[in-house]
């Protein structure tokens, strides 16, 4: 299984990659394996993306292999469906998870549905690569994770990788698929200079050989016996920052970062929750209809007499993304708010 | 030894830049030509790579603030 996400000790030639680079590393890899593999869509070329996951692309494999396109985004992603279902393996920059309102058609009637409606004569291996998540004042439109509206449509995979070692091997694995693949990256996880700087436990050991994270596969990154705190991406570290704190109260926290989206692992999930008997699930996608009530009901359905409290959901308030930064604060999910959610449960007890 | 040195003509004027993480962890045995520090000035990211191999000593840490010519590190 995989190494430990962070790299205690010097001395070894271990690189401590931000997910930028390790996402990078994997695109790149890939394409030097496959020439089928291309990268397309806004600002992929010269710049590298927007979150840096091609820089260096188009200066090694030229232009056909890392196409800039107009701001279109039904257009590019209209084009890499119809390379996808000729053969190709087509690595789609969305740049910000926002924009998909624009072109959702493309992503869910066909990209999505391709593969099923053909009887699966044609296959549809095109990875997105997205960035999401907000937090540092970028207002409604470019600040949203909308998790749970991919993660609704049947026919998708969906990975929300929470480091750089989990980035690069995740990345690995959906290019090598012959589905559609949601990379999804928080951008305060990326590690890039513009958004400030990178998040420590974002940063890991990462091999320069290639690996596969396989889909549906949580991790438990932390082991406790009082309460379970699921997050994904951004929130893991929300999450791990909370259990330190609880610790210090006496309280045991287990941590379990969902890796993927689609598939779920409800079985690591179910596992922890009848060890510990609470949970608190920490999302930055809007409180109604997402992620967290479907988490929570996937216990409940499997068996209700785990629950020693009633879980808890920390997640965005059912508002758009405020721009100021005082209101943005307030909503955004962070380690005090998943301290006071497990204190709610623990008192009630 | 060798001093790892910010070009003096990396960026053009006298802004300050930061540095945005460093790829090994102080000590670490790196190899010469090898990417070991993005930094970056204002929304501009840059890297520098290893002068020689052998050990990274760092002397300016993520989130240092920094200017063109300064050493931010050594490899011994």
């Amino acid at each position: 299984m995989a190494a430990p996400p962070n790299a205690s000790s010097a001395g070894q030639s271990d690189r401590i990659l931000t997910m930028a680079r390790a996402g990078r590393e994997a695109v790149i890899s890939e394409m030097r394996k496959d020439s089928k593999v291309f990268v397309i869509g806004e600002d992929v070329g010269k710049l590298g993306g927007i979150f840096g996951t091609a820089v260096g692309v188009q200066e090694e494999f030229g232009f056909w292999r890392a196409i800039d396109t107009p701001i279109s985004e039904t257009g590019f992603i209209g084009i890499a469906c119809g390379a996808a279902m000729a053969g190709m393996r087509p690595l789609v920059e969305l740049a910000y998870v926002d924009f998909f309102g624009v072109c959702f058609n493309q992503i869910y009637n066909f990209a999505a549905k391709t593969h099923y409606m053909s009887g699966g004569q044609y296959k549809m291996p095109m990875t997105m690569m997205i960035g999401v998540g907000g937090g540092y004042n970028n207002a409604a439109q470019h600040s949203q994770t909308v998790y749970g509206t991919f993660a609704h449509m049947p026919g998708i995979r969906i990975v929300v990788p929470s480091n750089a070692y989990d980035a690069k091997g995740l990345m690995h694995s959906c290019i090598q698929d012959d589905n559609l693949t949601l990379w999804m990256v928080h951008k305060a996880t990326c590690g890039l200079g513009w958004l400030g700087a990178p998040l420590k436990t974002a940063m890991a050991a990462v091999p320069e050989t290639d690996y596969l994270i396989p889909f549906g596969e949580a991790r438990v990154w932390r082991e406790g016996t009082d309460v379970t705190l699921v997050g994904l991406g951004l929130t893991v570290h929300h999450c791990l920052q909370a259990a330190d704190l609880l610790a210090a109260s006496g309280i045991s926290a287990e941590v379990v970062d969902l890796r993927s989206l689609v598939p779920l692992d409800r079985e690591t999930i179910f596992r922890s929750v009848s060890k510990t008997g609470r949970l608190v699930v920490v999302d930055e996608d809007y409180l109604s209809f997402g992620v967290t009530g479907e988490i929570i009901a996937s216990i409940s359905e499997r068996d209700p007499r785990v629950w020693k409290a009633p879980p808890r959901r920390v997640a965005y308030p059912d508002v758009p993304v405020p721009f100021s930064r005082p209101l943005e604060d307030f909503c955004m999910p962070d380690a005090q708010k998943v301290v006071a959610a497990v204190k709610s449960i623990m008192v009630s007890q | 030894m060798t001093d790892i040195r910010i070009p003096p003509d990396l960026w053009e004027d006298d802004r300050e830049g930061v540095i945005v993480s460093w790829l090994y962890l102080d000590g670490a045995i790196v190899e010469a030509g090898k990417v070991v520090v993005e930094l970056a000035v204002e929304k501009a990211q840059m890297e520098l790579v290893a002068p020689t191999s052998g050990r990274l000593v760092i002397l300016a840490a993520a989130d240092a603030i920094v200017t063109r010519g300064q050493v931010i590190g050594r490899i011994e």
